[in-house]
Order: C-alpha cells, then sequence, then structure tokens
C-alpha cells in the first residue's frame, strides 16, 4: 500500500483539488440561489385587480347573512393588488355538523377523481357510552405561511402566492409525490387517472346508456377550471398524475366566488376572507374566538383556524 | 510447499465456484428479466393502480431498491478508487478498478428506471433536470447522479490509458459524489422536516455505512462468483487479497450498521415514551418480520456467520445474504416512516384503496423490482464484456 503522499503527483493533486473545489462551489452556489428565490414569481401590482361588479348593487344590511357578508368583503379584497390580500379560512368546531357536503362541494366543483379529495371531514368518537360524542374537523389544505410541502419539490412545481395560496403547477409537477410526503396534514393526494364509472359495466342493464366496459361515463371526463385554466384529464392530461390539493378555489375567487366548501357548508361552520382586512368577518372570528391550528409544532403556521 | 498446495486447491476452487455461480446467474437473469417484462407491461397499462402505494404511503418497494442500487454504486465506486489510488493488494490494477466502476454503474443506472416508473408524470422526467429545483433533496440528487455518470464513465476509458494524469484526479472527484449521493441518500428523509421518524441525523451515516458494505459486499460477490476464471497463481493471490479486504470490510460494515441503529432504537428501552408509534411498529408491530428477521436474521447475522467461516462459497453466499438484508433495512426506513397518519381517522374520512397508511408489496411491484435487479446484471455483463474486449484490443 502507498503512503498518501505518493498517490498523486503535483499535477494531480492540483487538478484534484481544482475538481472537487469547482464541484463544491458549483452545489453551494446552486443551493442558496435556489433558497433566496423561494418567494413566488407570480405577477402583482395593478394587473392582479379584479373590479368584481356582483356585490356592488346590494347595501350592507345590520344583520344580513354571514355569506353575503363575506362575498362582499370578497369582492372588496381582489379590488387589491394580489399582494395586499392575504386569504384565510376559519372553522367553527362547533357548528360542523359533519354532513360532508363542503367535501362533496369540492369534488364535484374540482372534478375530483377517486382517491383525490382536498377536504375530507375527519370524525372522531370521543368518550364512552353514554358519555359519548363525536368530533367533526374538516380539513382543507392549510396553506401553511412556512409550507413543509413547497421546498421539498424537485422541479419547483408548488409554491405560495403572494396572497398566500399554496399552489400546484398541474404543468410541470413530475408527480413525485415528494410533497405528499412533507405535508404532515395528508393534504395532498395523487391523481392515479382513475374514474368513478370504469367499472359499471358491470352489471348493468344492456342497450344504449350502457357504458362500455373500462371507459368513464363522459361526465367524469369534463375538463376541470382549477387555477383558472381548463384541465382536461382523457388521454392522461394534466392534472392525471399530478399532486393535486385544495387551492382555495382560486378560479371562483377571480369572479366574485366564495370557495365551494363556504358555500356549501349547512351549518354556516365554514368562514374565509382576506386577514389583512381587519373589519373582515374571519378576523373578525379568529380574534374573538378560542382559535387553534393543527400540529403547531411543526411551525408550518397554517392559515387555517379551528374555533373550539 | 504446503502454501503453494493451498493456493492452487483455491485456484481451482474459485475457478469451479465461478462456473458454478454463473450458470446459476444466467438462470436468475432470464426468469428475473421475463418477469420483469411482465410487471413492466402491467405498469405501463393499469398505470398505478396494481401497486400497493397510495396518497398516504407515497413510496413503496422501488424506492427501497432505489437506494439500495444508490447504496451499491456509491460504495463499490469508493472502494473500487480507494484500492487503485493506495495500491491496495486485490484492488492495484486497472481491471480491478474497471470491474468496481461497471458494478457501479450497474448498481445506479436500474435505480433510475425505478424512479421512473414510480412518478405519475414519466413523460416530465427531464424537468428534474431542466426545472431542479436545489432547496430539495432530489433534485440535487438527480444532478449528482447524472454528473457521477460521466465522471465514472470517464475514468473506465481513461483505465484504459498507459498513463493519465486526469484518472486520479477524476476518481477523486468521483469519490466525492458517491460518498455525498448515499449519505445523501439519508438526508432525502431527514429533510422532511414534519416526519419525526425520519428526523434523525443518523440516518445519512446509515446510508452511508451500508453503502460501503453494500459496495463490498456486491464486490465480494462479483469478484469471488463472477469475475475470475484465472488459475495463474499470481492472479489467484490478487483475488484472495481482494477477497480478504472486502470480508473484512463487509463484516466490519454490518457491525457498525447495527451499532448505529441500536444508537437510534436503544433510546426507547429505557425511555419508554420516547417509543414513537413508527417505531413500534417497525419493531414490534406489523414490520417486526422485515426488521428482526429479513434484516437482523438474514441480512446481518446469518453473513456475519458465513463470513466468519473459511468456505469461499459462503462467502459469496453471505454477500447475496447482506444485500437483501440492505433491501429490507431500506423498506424499515421507508415504510415505517410513512405508515402512520398525524390525523387521526384521516384514512376513515374519505375512503379509497389510494387513501391508506397500510402498504402492502403488490406483485407487479415485486416484478418491476426484478427487472430492475436483471437491468443491473445486464448492464453488469455489457461493461464486464465491454472491458475485456477493449482490454484484449489494446
Ligand atoms: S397543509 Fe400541507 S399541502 Fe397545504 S400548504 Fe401546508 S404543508 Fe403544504
Ligand atoms: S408531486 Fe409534483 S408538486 Fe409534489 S413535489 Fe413532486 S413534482 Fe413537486
Amino acid at each position: 500500500m502507498k503512503k498518501v503522499s505518493e498517490i498523486m503527483d503535483r499535477r494531480e493533486f492540483i487538478r484534484a483539488g481544482g475538481l472537487v473545489g469547482v464541484g463544491a462551489a458549483a452545489a453551494g452556489a446552486a443551493i442558496l440561489k435556489d433558497r433566496g428565490e423561494l418567494a413566488s414569481k407570480d405577477p402583482t401590482g395593478e394587473k392582479t385587480v379584479r373590479n368584481l361588479t356582483a356585490m356592488k348593487n346590494l347595501k350592507t344590511q345590520p344583520s344580513e347573512d354571514d355569506h353575503i357578508r363575506m362575498q362582499r368583503e370578497l369582492a372588496a379584497a381582489m379590488s387589491k393588488p394580489v399582494e395586499k390580500r392575504r386569504w384565510i379560512m376559519v372553522i367553527d368546531l362547533r357548528k360542523c355538523v359533519g354532513c360532508q357536503a363542503c367535501t362533496i362541494g369540492c369534488v364535484a366543483e374540482n372534478k375530483l377523481p377517486p382517491g383525490v379529495v382536498y377536504r375530507p371531514v375527519v370524525q372522531t368518537e370521543i368518550g364512552e357510552f353514554p358519555n359519548v360524542r363525536l368530533n367533526f374537523l374538516p380539513r382543507p389544505c392549510m396553506h401553511c405561511e412556512n409550507p413543509s410541502c413547497v421546498p421539498v419539490c424537485p422541479v419547483k412545481a408548488t409554491w405560495k402566492r403572494p396572497d398566500g395560496v399554496v399552489v400546484i403547477d398541474y404543468d410541470r409537477c413530475i408527480g413525485c409525490r415528494y410533497c405528499l410526503n412533507a405535508c404532515p396534514y395528508g393534504a395532498r393526494t395523487s391523481d392515479f387517472g382513475r374514474y368513478y364509472t370504469s367499472n359499471e359495466a358491470q352489471g348493468a342493464p344492456e342497450g344504449k346508456e350502457r357504458p362500455i366496459y373500462g371507459s368513464p361515463a363522459p361526465w367524469e371526463g369534463l375538463p376541470s377550471n382549477e387555477y383558472g385554466k381548463s384541465w382536461n384529464r382523457k388521454d392522461h392530461g394534466s392534472p392525471v398524475g399530478n399532486a393535486r390539493k385544495c387551492h382555495f378555489c382560486l378560479h371562483r375567487l377571480e369572479n366574485g366566488l366564495l370557495p365551494m366548501c363556504v358555500s356549501t357548508c349547512i351549518g354556516r361552520a365554514t368562514y374565509f376572507g382576506d386577514s389583512n382586512d381587519t373589519e373582515s368577518l374571519v378576523v373578525e372570528k379568529v380574534t374573538r374566538n378560542n382559535v387553534q391550528t393543527l400540529l403547531p409544532h411543526w411551525d408550518n403556521k397554517p392559515k387555517c383556524y379551528y374555533i373550539v | 510447499m504446503n502454501s503453494q498446495h493451498s493456493s492452487s486447491d483455491a485456484a481451482q476452487g474459485a475457478s469451479g465456484l465461478a462456473t458454478q455461480w454463473t450458470k446459476a446467474l444466467w438462470l436468475v437473469w432470464i426468469l428475473f428479466l421475463l418477469a420483469g417484462i411482465v410487471g413492466v407491461i402491467l405498469r405501463l397499462t393499469h398505470g398505478h393502480n396494481a401497486a400497493g402505494y397510495g396518497s398516504y404511503v407515497t413510496w413503496g418497494l422501488w424506492i427501497g431498491v432505489y437506494f439500495l442500487g444508490v447504496g451499491i454504486s456509491g460504495g463499490s465506486f469508493i472502494l473500487g478508487s480507494l484500492g487503485y489510488l493506495f495500491e491496495i493488494d486485490g484492488f492495484s490494477r486497472p481491471s480491478d478498478l474497471r470491474l468496481a466502476i461497471v458494478l457501479s454503474l450497474a448498481g445506479l443506472l436500474p435505480a433510475f428506471l425505478g424512479v421512473w416508473l414510480d412518478l405519475g408524470r414519466m413523460d416530465r422526467l427531464m424537468n428534474i433536470l431542466i426545472h431542479s429545483s436545489f432547496t430539495s433533496m432530489m433534485a440535487f440528487n438527480a444532478w449528482m447522479y447524472n454528473i457521477f455518470l460521466i465522471v465514472a464513465a470517464l475514468c473506465w476509458l481513461l483505465s484504459f490509458k498507459q498513463k493519465s494524469s486526469w484518472l486520479k484526479p477524476l476518481l477523486t472527484l468521483g469519490m466525492l459524489f458517491s460518498i455525498l449521493f448515499p449519505s445523501q441518500s439519508g438526508v432525502f428523509f431527514e429533510a422532511v422536516r414534519t416526519n419525526e421518524f425520519w428526523r434523525s441525523p443518523l440516518l445519512s451515516m446509515l446510508f452511508f455505512v451500508s453503502a460501503i458494505t453494500l459496495g463490498s459486499a456486491s464486490l465480494l460477490f462479483v469478484r469471488a462468483a463472477i469475475a475470475p476464471r484465472t488459475a495463474s497463481r499470481t492472479d489467484q493471490s490478487h483475488l484472495d487479497s481482494a477477497l480478504r479486504v472486502l470480508r473484512a470490510v463487509t463484516v466490519i460494515g454490518l457491525i457498525i450498521y447495527v451499532v448505529f441503529e441500536f444508537a437510534e432504537f436503544s433510546i426507547t428501552f429505557w425511555n419508554p415514551g420516547a417509543l414513537s408509534p413508527n417505531t413500534d411498529y417497525l419493531l414490534f408491530g406489523g414490520y417486526w418480520p422485515v426488521f428482526w428477521i429479513l434484516h437482523i436474521g438474514v441480512g446481518v447475522i446469518a453473513p456475519s456467520i458465513l463470513l466468519a467461516m473459511k468456505s469461499r462459497g459462503g462467502w459469496v453466499f453471505a454477500s447475496l445474504l447482506a444485500t437483501i438484508g440492505f433491501g429490507a433495512a431500506r423498506l424499515c426506513v421507508l415504510v415505517p416512516g410513512q405508515v402512520i397518519g398525524q390525523i387521526p381517522g384521516l384514512a376513515q374520512a374519505f375512503q379509497d384503496p389510494r387513501l391508506s397508511y397500510d402498504y402492502h408489496i403488490t406483485s407487479m411491484e415485486y416484478l418491476v423490482a426484478l427487472m430492475m435487479i436483471a437491468v443491473g446484471m445486464t448492464i453488469f455483463y455489457v461493461g464486464v464484456k465491454l472491458s475485456q474486449l477493449v482490454e484484449s484490443r489494446l
């Protein structure tokens, strides 16, 4: 065996040092550059202002429905540039009846296939008979201030927008599922390209309406409008194969509509609005009640608050 | 007289052993390839629906085999390069270096195949290089693998030259990568900061030690079972020296791995409160057979005993068992880290086979894993033959 000093001559040693040095420097520079770039590159400023007319003629009533008020506040928030808004969701667990209307409303709105869910309602049983109760916990994406899902994405396909909404670029996502693993709330699910009706022909009646075995009913192929685009999942089109999650119904917000789960909540348990508007209903709810966030020890700083 | 005798016996023994193993390996290769083709067809026609992973347990067997391949690759490159640079007996010839490099490539390339088939959008594989985000360990690793492939291929080419002033510098760079990417495989998990089970700095050490041990075990396997057909005494003593070193490195590696693992888990014996549900699942719950039987029994105890014996056939067998054991060890990191949800009741809230915290490897996953192994064997065979061809032309 040779001594260390005999392994390489001077020239080889300098070359080895140079290669290792250049490699280490390039790696360091790449990491530092991307760390600095974590902020979103979404458009900001005047071009993001929306002049929504929907609520313009409706006067504020003293005892107006929470939904009317939230919709009015939504239109007001949309009239500001995107970086001036900060969307949050507040869920009053005391009012949730576990009907799952929000879950289904979201499935219908976003045309979610089997195995993809943005807002399940988690049900837990507490105590023993006769002192027993059911707790309901709707769980959308928390749109964390410090999202653990974002930095792990290898292709910059997911990021936090200036208004706080954590989004996914379906055209870029490679479906590695790293972000699914990094979300402690299980808020991301993968679209494995399945359909609810693809096996429907088994046992279905004969006739014209009978679906062809293995081919889904036409309504399952309707495009979804997430992120304001038309996503056609036929022939393995995105979002098939992608990570998917709640996006606070950005496409509805752009048109002055509340997120679907807020609109369909029969218990008026879900609130949504701009936390930068100190007069808003959501700010009122957060400041006047005992609110909690899920798994706070991870320091994700969720923007979905629960009134308990 | 005596030693000459035993040396020539060993030479004949090694040659016979090589022939036996070569025949068996051809058979294994054909079977694995055929099974693997079925698996890949199933994967491509049924998508991920024939797999056991889903949205809550997102990674399964293929990712385990991928990290196994990465370990073999890094470990064999480091050992081959160190042996060549320091002219350690049994490793000093350019042909020894080439064999290690070919093995390294045969470990890494099939790993890519597993990851590719695991992607939801296989058509966008190149995004990982085009749109890389270096805040993600996955992108960082992807770049390291690719640069390493180029460096390793260059080293292989330069090793044919009588004198190259670039070979040693490139080997040094390659070694840097082979230290980095196996240990960074641990960081791949550690970087998931919201996973208590994976957030242990020991993981990168475990992955690094396992890489060295895997590299050593697989080099031991190929050198004892496949590579040599030589009867010359010098060649035989050269091989003997290599096998001695590899046997020692494998045993020491296995011991260090379990010592680190003990350091990780022993805290739960003295502080039962520290027994996380994940560790409980691994050591005493649903995963105990994988941990105790496959990883510890088959992967550590059995090979250690076989390596302590004198039979060379036993060493070859031991190196196979150690590799299988490290495959199980990979799953012992991967699976328990995913099967415990942090929101109790989430899997019941919206029921679907893909929304489950149970993970059972399906036959399609096994078949694709066999394909990965068959591809590795093919690359190794082609690499060795190509090396021999170039050697014969020089
Ligand atoms: S809840 Fe999960 S998916 Fe949503 S932003 Fe937070 S970490 Fe990301
Ligand atoms: S699944 Fe898509 S969004 Fe998630 S980490 Fe992978 S590439 Fe990024």
